[in-house]
């Protein structure tokens, strides 16, 4: 403030003066950035991510997994928890340590053949993942008695309308909130009466069949639990936060309960379904069938229930990623992105984002396609493709020259590198079973 | 003129073309020149890597590099300060075209031999040399159009090197609107950034910051000599400075707070007392005021006098006493201009809109936009004045979220 009064009189010296006394004093005072403040203003990405994980094609895989082998999962349940843990906390530290993305990093370290292949495997992986989005929406929509012919051309319209003009942030926490009704899978498990004894020995006694259809799923429930677009979404959401070395702790407690209660929704959706469909001698073959586990709770709404989180997490997901992927690939090649360019301008962006979205619409509208199965084939997909990321995390988080003293310590190492080796294994097993019959 | 992706592990031959070792990468001293020369070849044998100098290098070709000499160095190659290797610090990593105000990813490096030496001359950014190091050498033919931007557009940044001392001066960077320079740092990794930051004067330093979204400045800050800090809040509005110490942990606001200038700091302080979502939050003090017993003369002689004038001056405030500060009117810039001769108390209208520091910020808005206002002042129940409100200030809070430019990768 400048204040002039013959001559002129600094108003910043008049202002230190005579602080105004009546002037309320609640207001912008920052928290303190330590404790459980400090939690809660930097929880997110992890919870966030790891719960995104449960979405359509997740659902339908853990609902198969209960349906069809019981409780006999359940162990990998356990396994998994602390996998994800690992690798998403090595995300998260990747991201605090470089400032920068997973596939920035990749690039920049590996050198362009090596990029290429990591990014023809994402770029896969995530068009398998957008296709499953859009099974999820036409199963969901199909529950309601509405026909995919209908809903999946106009929820890819919508999706693409609303994130070219970038307004799809607003939409977003309302789908954000459909997926709660995940929870009740929680209630319908303990509604069912379970066997809790059998499911808390299953959980923690290993049980491996040899079979085509066990080891399929089993590949299933990893690549849909352990998703390569987690560890992306992680890392990125870490760099875009500017999280600060020291609030990592923090961070690294948001990663793990992440992960913790992803794999619990995991355990429950799996118990449900194995008290509505194993026990019962009921086979799973769709997602009217799927919707059945919550009817301990439910009753008649079920359907209704089911079909509304399917789609709430079925459009959170195909939302994000078409755009997402886009843009980290053009990005990391260099090319122009955004949707603030125009199609001349970056053309290799809009031209992925449209065709994944056109892609997932197009695959569903085939006629008489069976939505479950692609659901489950995309997450076997996933898991197939998983061990390429797993692989050139593992390089670059133990790298000295990017990560300094912060590379894996060993028992991380054994996890992930445990991870990524079990992972490697059951994907070559995956692809032998699906060209040998 | 030769591309860095196909002189890289050709061999290297000697006067008898037999293959002695492999060009694992070219070592150039970057900052100081525009166009950086080639000091040397590292070369590989094996798992050995060691130097060879430029002088040694007869040719350098698509096909092998023959060098002159049968005496080689084999100590282990270590980089000094000032050097670069190209394959592993420059290519692929992202830099600055400063003439196209983006940001670009190095695909590969054109070098060009000018009088003895070899130098760096421009970064090719297109997807053609994407392929030319994707595919087999036979594929690509030579010469098809391509993207080069020349080497004296780029910026480079030492904090790709973190190993080695590297002065790059940046001063380019200093010819872009803040704008372009805010936007250049949202799209990079946190550490360029800083980077960029760093090498501006604080009144360029502190419009970049104010561009940035809360969380970009807030790391930027905490990241900083806490003394840089102080003189670069100093120089931005003291509303911007609120709300960025806002963001940070109380501790750091504070230690930034004590060390600014304590008549700017006490504004600051001032602001950071009102809530986020309200006129007092988004108010400035940065503004003019004077007694209503001076003549327009004098108030223009003592505008002058001022030697830093808030950014944008369109009014100045007329009150009663400084002791009291009761607001009393408003003298448009325009009114001053026209009646030289005339008493502040003539000129000044009597008649204007108002907010208090607790009205909210849509109250504000509809204020200015309903009575065509370019500031508008906040007033405490005394009728003293606070500060005021700018439309752009006001206008950026409804402003629907997606009209801001928003990062798209959500991946990095």
């Amino acid at each position: 403030m400048k204040l002039m009064n013959g001559g002129v009189l600094r108003g910043r010296m008049w202002l230190s003066r005579r602080v105004p006394r009546r002037l309320r004093v609640v207001t912008r005072l920052s928290l303190p950035k330590s404790g459980i403040f400090a939690y809660l203003a930097i929880m997110g990405p992890g919870l966030i991510t790891a719960n995104a994980g449960n979405d359509a094609g997740a659902i339908a895989t853990y609902s198969s997994a209960g349906a069809r082998y019981g409780y006999n999962l359940l162990w990998m349940i356990l396994l998994m928890t602390f996998s994800l843990a690992v690798v998403q906390e090595m995300a998260a530290r990747m991201g605090v340590i470089t400032g920068k993305g997973l596939t920035d990093l990749i690039r920049e370290n590996f050198g362009i053949r090596y990029t290429a292949l990591a990014m023809v495997t994402l770029l896969i992986a995530n068009a398998g993942i957008i296709v499953s989005e859009f099974s999820g929406i036409a199963a969901s929509a199909e529950l309601l008695g509405i026909s995919r012919f209908i809903a999946v051309p106009l929820a890819g319209f919508i999706i693409w309308w609303l994130v070219s003009r970038g307004s799809y942030s607003i939409v977003e926490r309302v789908f954000l909130l459909f997926t709660l009704v995940f929870l009740v899978y929680i209630v319908s498990a303990v509604l069912a009466h379970p066997d809790w004894g059998m499911a808390a020995k299953r959980t923690v006694v290993p049980s491996i069949q040899l079979s085509r259809g066990y080891l399929l799923l089993f590949v299933a429930t990893v690549g849909t639990t352990i998703t390569p677009y987690m560890q992306l979404f992680q890392q990125g959401a870490v760099v875009e936060k500017g999280i600060s070395e020291e609030e990592f702790k923090y961070e690294r407690a948001d990663v793990y309960s992440g992960a913790i209660f992803a794999n619990a929704i995991a355990f429950f959706i799996i118990v449900a379904s194995a008290a509505a469909f194993y026990t019962r001698g009921i086979t799973l073959n769709s997602a009217a069938d799927a919707a059945r586990a919550l009817e301990p709770i439910a009753g008649s709404y079920a359907t209704l229930l089911f079909a509304i989180g399917l789609f709430g997490a079925s459009m959170l997901a195909a939302g994000v990623l078409p755009i997402a992927t886009a843009a980290s690939m053009t990005e990391v090649f260099g090319f122009e992105a955004g949707v603030s360019r125009t199609w001349r301008q970056a053309p290799i962006f809009h031209g992925l984002f449209t065709g994944l979205i056109v892609l997932g619409v197009v695959i569903n509208l085939i006629p008489g396609l069976s939505l479950f199965q692609v659901l489950l084939t995309t997450q076997i997909l996933n898991g197939v493709l998983l061990p390429v990321i797993l692989i050139s995390m593992l390089r670059l988080v133990n790298n000295r020259e990017i990560m300094g003293d912060h590379v894996n310590g060993p028992l991380r190492n054994i996890v992930a590198w445990g991870t990524t080796i079990a992972t490697s294994l059951l994907s070559v097993v995956a692809i032998v079973f699906t060209f040998v019959r | 003129m030769v591309f860095l992706s196909q002189v890289i592990n050709r061999p290297i031959i000697d006067r008898n073309g037999e293959r002695i070792a492999a060009v694992q990468d070219l070592v150039v001293r970057i900052g100081g020149q525009s166009y950086p020369p080639v000091n040397g070849l590292v070369a590989r044998i094996g798992r050995r890597s060691f130097f060879v100098p430029y002088r040694h290098v007869e040719s350098l070709t698509e096909e092998h590099a023959q060098i002159d000499t049968f005496s080689l160095d084999l100590q282990p190659f270590q980089r000094h300060d000032g050097e670069v290797v190209l394959a592993k610090d420059v290519l692929d990593r992202q830099l600055v075209d400063v003439t196209g105000r983006r940001i670009i990813r190095v695909n590969d490096v054109e070098l060009a031999p000018t009088g003895r030496s070899l130098r760096v001359v421009g970064v090719d950014v297109s997807a053609r040399a994407l392929l030319r190091r994707l595919l087999p050498r036979r594929a690509m033919r030579s010469g098809e159009p391509r993207e080069l931007i020349d080497w004296s557009n780029v910026e480079y940044f030492a904090s790709h090197v973190p190993a080695v001392k590297l002065k790059v001066s940046h001063e380019r960077i200093a010819r872009l609107h803040p704008r372009d320079i805010a936007r250049l740092i949202e799209h990079l990794a946190l550490p360029q950034g800083a980077e960029l930051i760093e090498a501006l004067n604080e009144d360029l330093a502190a419009d970049a910051l104010e561009e940035l979204t809360p969380e970009r400045q807030a790391d930027l800050i905490e990241g900083m000599d806490q003394e840089r800090a102080a003189d670069i809040l100093e120089e931005m509005g003291p509303d911007e400075a609120a709300d960025l110490l806002a963001d940070l942990s109380s501790e750091v606001a504070e230690e930034i707070l004590t060390r600014m200038e304590p008549e700017e700091s006490a504004d600051v302080r001032l602001l950071m007392q009102y809530q986020e979502d309200t006129a007092g939050g988004i108010m400035t003090t940065d503004f003019v005021a004077i007694a209503a017993d001076r003549t327009v003369a004098q108030a223009i002689d003592e505008i002058r006098a001022i030697d830093d004038l808030p950014d944008t001056l369109t009014a100045i405030y007329v009150v009663d006493d400084l002791s009291t500060n009761r607001l009393l009117g408003i003298v448009a810039l325009r009114d001053l201009l026209l009646h030289a001769d005339a008493g502040i108390a003539d000129v000044m209208t009597t008649r204007f809109r108002q907010v208090s520091p607790d009205s909210t910020i849509e109250f504000v808005v509809r204020a200015v936009v309903e009575y065509n206002l370019l500031e508008i002042p906040v007033v405490d129940d005394d009728r003293q004045l606070l500060g005021i409100v700018t439309v752009d200030d006001a206008v950026e809070r409804v402003m629907p979220e997606s009209w801001r430019e928003q990062s798209v990768n959500v991946f990095s």
